[in-house]
C-alpha cells in the first residue's frame, strides 16, 4: 500500500474522530515534502477546503478568488493544497465559467472582497473571433483593463495570467510566429497586458509555464471539450504552483534567504579530506555543474536574496576554498552569515535567522545530504527545504522549480541588499569591540533622511506595506490607490525614512502614514508605522517618533493617536508605543490597543541619528 | 486480483473521500452525494489512471451508470 493511501486513511480516521487540525497538519507536511500524484493533490485540496469550511486549520486565511475564461474548478483544490504545503493559508473560491467581469462586479459590491484576484484568460475569442486580428487584440486588452479597474476599486491585488497556445495550428510552426499568425497574436496580447497591467500586480506568463513542462504534457485537449478546462491533471498542479508563487510575491514577498551547504553542494567532494584545491570545481563535468550552481546563487544575491552558509565542517576548512581556490565563483563577501561547525543544522540555521534578524519562514535550504535535509525539516518546519537530486547538474533546476524567489518587481533596495548584509558583518564585529551600547550607536554615525512619499517611492512603499510583518504596528496591506488617497487628504503625513551609517546605506527602511482623526481634527491618527527589521535596536524607531512629534506640532495637532493591531508576527512592537511615552487607552474591543500622546509638553524619545544634510552632532 | 467493480469502488471512495461508499452496477450520479458533472470528470481520469486505460470522449459521453463504466474498463483491458 502506498504511503499516500496510508496518509488518506489516517486523515479520514482523524476526521471521523473530529481531529481535523491533526489531519490538516499531516497534509501540510505531505504537501511540503512533495511526491503526491496530481490526483492526490486534488484530494488533499478538497479535504483541506472542507475541513477549513468546518472551522479547522486556524484563523481565516487570505481570500483568493479565481476568475477564468475557462473552468477553474480543478485549480481551486490544487491552489489550496499547494499553498497549504508552503504555509500560505488561503481560502480559495472561484467564479463562474467565463463570467470574469460579472463576478468581479458582484465581488466589488460584497462586504468582504477577496485580497487577491487571479485572472485567467483563454485564447478562444482571440483566436476564433471573426473581427480583424488587430481589433481582437485591442478587445482583449480593453477587457482586462476593465477587470483591473474593478479589482483596484475593491482593493484586491491582481495576479494576471497570460495567454497561451496549445499547438501552432494550421499555419504550421514556421508561419504561426509571423505577424498576424496564431502564436504572434498570443504574444502580442501578452506583451500588451504585461505592459498595461496595474503597478504591483504579478504577471504569470502561461507560455513560459507550459513551455517548461511541455505543452503535450501540460494540456489535455479532451478536458477542454468535456468541461472547458484545458489542462492535464499534472498541468493543473503545475499551474497551481505558479499561482501560489504569484500569491506569495503579492503578499509576503519572495523568500529572502538562501542557506547553502558546502561539501557536495557548492563544490564536489569533502574539503576536509581533499584540501581547498582538491575539491571538484571548474574544468571537469561535475566541477562545471558546481560552478554553474554557484553562479546561480551569486545571481540571486545580486537581485537581493541573502546568502548564508550552514556546513558541518571545521570552520577553517570550510572557509579555505573561498580564500584559496581560484575556481570559486562565490566569495565570502557574498555571504551574510556563515555557520561552519559541527552542531545540528536545525540549530545553526536558527542562529543565522537571529543574526540576520529575518524570519525562518523566509528561508530556503539547499543541502545534498538527505539526512541533513530531514533534520532541518523536523527541527524547523517553516524552512523550505529543497530536495536536490544526486546529480549536481540538476541543482539549479531543482532550486528554481520551487519558485521561491518570484517577485512583482525589483527595487534598488533589492539590488543593494546583499551588499548591505555583507557590511552588516563588519558592524557586528564593531559592536563586539565597542565598550557600551551608547558608544556603539554613536560610533555608527547614523544619518536619517525623512522624505514625503513621492511617485518614485510609491512602489517601494506599497511593497513594504505588503510584506513587512514584524515591525508593523497595524499590518494594513494598503494598495497603491489606498496610499494615494491618504496622501491626498489635507493635513495627512506620509513619509519614508532612509538611514545610512559609516558602513553603508540601508536605503528605505521605514514608512509612516498618519491622517487627521475622523472624530477630532486636532488628533493625528497613525494609520501605519512599519520599519525594516535590519535597523532594529539602533534607536531608529525613537528617531521616527521624535520626527512625528515635530511634524504633528508644526501642523497644529494637539494629540497623536497610535494603534497596535496584534498579529502572529508583530509581537516585537507590542510595547512600542509604551516605550515611546504614549499612554494606553481603554480599547473598545479586544482586537486592537489604542495609545495617545498629548503633544503639549511631550518629550522626544532619545536617539542617535542626525538628519541627513545637517551638521549637528547626534542628540543623545 | 480484485474484480473491476471492487477496484472501482476504491476509486470512488478515494474521489469522494468516503470510505463507507459502496457502489453497485446500478449506481448512477443521482445516488452519490457530490457526483456532479465536474466530479464525473475527476472520477473518469482517476479511473483511467487506476486501470491504466484511456477513454474517448464518445465513450465517456455514453456512460449511464457504474455498470457501463465497468463494462468499458473490462472491454478495454481484454482488448489491450
Amino acid at each position: 500500500m502506498s504511503t499516500a493511501t496510508e496518509l488518506f486513511k489516517r486523515t479520514s480516521t482523524l476526521r471521523k474522530e473530529g481531529r481535523l487540525d491533526e489531519a490538516l497538519a499531516m497534509l501540510r507536511e505531505a504537501m511540503a515534502r512533495g511526491g503526491l500524484s496530481p490526483e492526490e493533490v486534488d484530494r488533499a485540496g478538497r479535504f483541506i477546503r472542507k475541513a477549513r469550511g468546518e472551522g479547522a486549520g486556524g484563523e481565516a486565511g487570505l481570500r483568493v478568488h479565481l476568475l477564468g475564461q475557462f473552468t477553474t474548478s480543478w485549480l481551486v483544490p490544487a491552489v489550496t493544497a499547494v499553498g497549504w504545503g508552503q504555509g500560505i493559508t488561503s481560502d480559495v473560491e472561484e467564479g463562474g465559467y467565463d463570467l470574469v467581469l460579472q463576478d468581479l462586479t458582484r465581488l466589488s459590491a460584497s462586504s468582504e472582497p477577496p485580497g487577491v484576484v487571479v485572472l485567467f484568460p483563454w485564447n478562444n475569442r482571440l483566436l476564433n473571433g471573426s473581427a480583424p486580428a488587430g481589433d481582437r487584440v485591442a478587445d482583449e486588452r480593453a477587457f482586462w483593463k476593465q477587470a483591473w479597474e474593478i479589482a483596484g476599486r475593491m482593493g484586491a491585488r491582481v495576479l494576471q495570467v497570460g495567454y497561451d497556445w496549445m499547438a501552432p495550428g494550421a499555419e504550421g510552426y514556421a508561419l504561426a510566429t509571423e505577424t498576424g499568425g496564431t502564436i504572434d497574436l498570443i504574444r502580442s496580447v501578452n506583451a500588451a497586458i504585461r505592459q498595461d497591467r496595474p503597478p504591483g500586480s504579478y504577471f504569470l506568463d502561461l507560455e513560459l509555464v507550459s513551455g517548461m513542462m511541455g505543452r503535450e504534457a501540460f494540456y489535455d485537449p479532451r478536458r477542454y471539450y468535456w468541461t472547458k478546462q484545458p489542462f492535464s491533471e499534472r498541468g493543473v498542479v503545475r499551474l497551481a504552483e505558479h499561482v501560489v508563487a504569484g500569491i506569495r510575491a503579492l503578499t509576503t514577498g519572495p523568500k529572502k534567504v538562501l542557506v547553502l551547504d558546502l561539501d557536495n553542494t557548492l563544490w564536489g567532494g569533502v574539503v576536509g579530506e581533499t584540501g581547498p584545491l582538491g575539491v571538484a570545481l571548474g574544468d571537469s563535468p561535475d566541477g562545471e555543474a558546481y560552478r554553474a550552481f554557484q553562479k546561480h546563487a551569486r545571481a540571486l544575491s545580486k537581485r537581493g536574496i541573502v546568502l548564508a552558509l550552514a556546513s558541518k565542517n571545521n570552520e577553517a576548512d570550510g572557509r579555505e576554498p573561498f580564500e584559496k581556490n581560484p575556481d570559486m565563483v562565490l566569495s565570502l563577501d557574498d555571504i551574510a552569515a556563515a555557520e561552519i561547525c559541527w552542531e545540528p543544522k536545525g540549530t545553526t540555521i536558527r542562529r543565522i535567522a537571529q543574526t540576520l534578524n529575518l524570519g525562518l519562514d523566509s528561508f530556503v535550504f539547499v543541502d545534498d545530504n538527505p539526512a541533513e535535509r530531514e533534520q532541518v525539516r523536523q527541527a524547523i518546519p517553516e524552512v523550505a527545504v529543497v530536495d536536490v537530486p544526486v546529480e549536481p547538474a540538476e541543482y539549479v533546476r531543482a532550486l528554481q522549480a520551487g519558485l521561491w524567489f518570484e517577485t512583482t518587481g525589483l527595487t534598488d533596495a533589492d539590488r543593494e541588499r546583499a551588499a548591505q548584509y555583507a557590511v552588516e558583518r563588519q558592524r557586528r564585529e564593531l559592536q563586539e569591540t565597542a565598550g557600551s551600547m551608547e558608544d556603539y550607536l554613536r560610533s555608527l554615525e547614523m544619518l536619517a533622511d525623512v522624505r514625503e512619499i513621492d511617485e518614485a517611492d510609491l512602489m517601494r512603499v506599497v511593497q513594504l506595506l505588503g510584506k513587512t510583518n514584524q515591525f508593523n504596528l497595524t499590518t494594513r496591506r494598503h494598495t497603491r490607490d489606498d496610499v494615494v488617497r491618504m496622501l491626498d487628504r489635507p493635513r495627512s503625513i506620509g513619509v519614508t525614512l532612509r538611514v545610512e551609517d559609516r558602513f553603508g546605506d540601508h536605503g528605505l527602511v521605514g514608512v509612516l502614514l498618519a491622517v487627521p482623526s475622523d472624530d477630532d481634527p486636532q488628533v493625528l491618527r497613525v494609520d501605519t508605522w512599519l520599519m525594516s527589521c535590519r535597523v532594529i535596536g539602533r534607536t531608529v524607531e525613537e528617531f521616527t517618533c521624535a520626527d512625528l512629534i515635530e511634524r504633528a506640532e508644526r501642523m497644529g495637532y494637539r494629540r497623536i493617536l497610535g494603534e497596535f493591531l496584534p498579529t502572529k508576527k508583530n509581537a516585537l512592537v507590542a510595547e512600542l508605543y509604551d516605550r515611546m511615552g504614549f499612554r494606553q487607552l481603554d480599547s473598545g474591543d479586544g482586537s486592537s490597543v489604542l495609545y495617545e500622546l498629548e503633544l503639549a509638553g511631550a518629550s522626544r524619545p532619545v536617539h542617535y541619528l542626525s538628519p541627513k544634510g545637517a551638521v549637528a552632532e547626534p542628540v543623545g | 486480483m480484485p474484480d473491476t467493480l471492487t477496484r472501482l469502488n476504491e476509486v470512488f471512495q478515494q474521489v469522494f473521500d468516503d470510505e463507507d461508499l459502496e457502489i453497485t452496477p446500478e449506481t448512477s450520479a443521482k445516488d452519490v452525494d457530490g457526483w456532479d458533472s465536474l466530479m464525473h470528470v475527476t472520477l473518469i481520469v482517476n479511473a483511467e489512471k487506476a486501470f491504466g486505460v484511456k477513454f474517448t470522449s464518445s465513450e465517456v459521453a455514453a456512460l449511464k451508470n457504474v455498470g457501463d463504466l465497468v463494462h468499458l474498463i473490462d472491454s478495454r483491458k481484454h482488448a489491450g
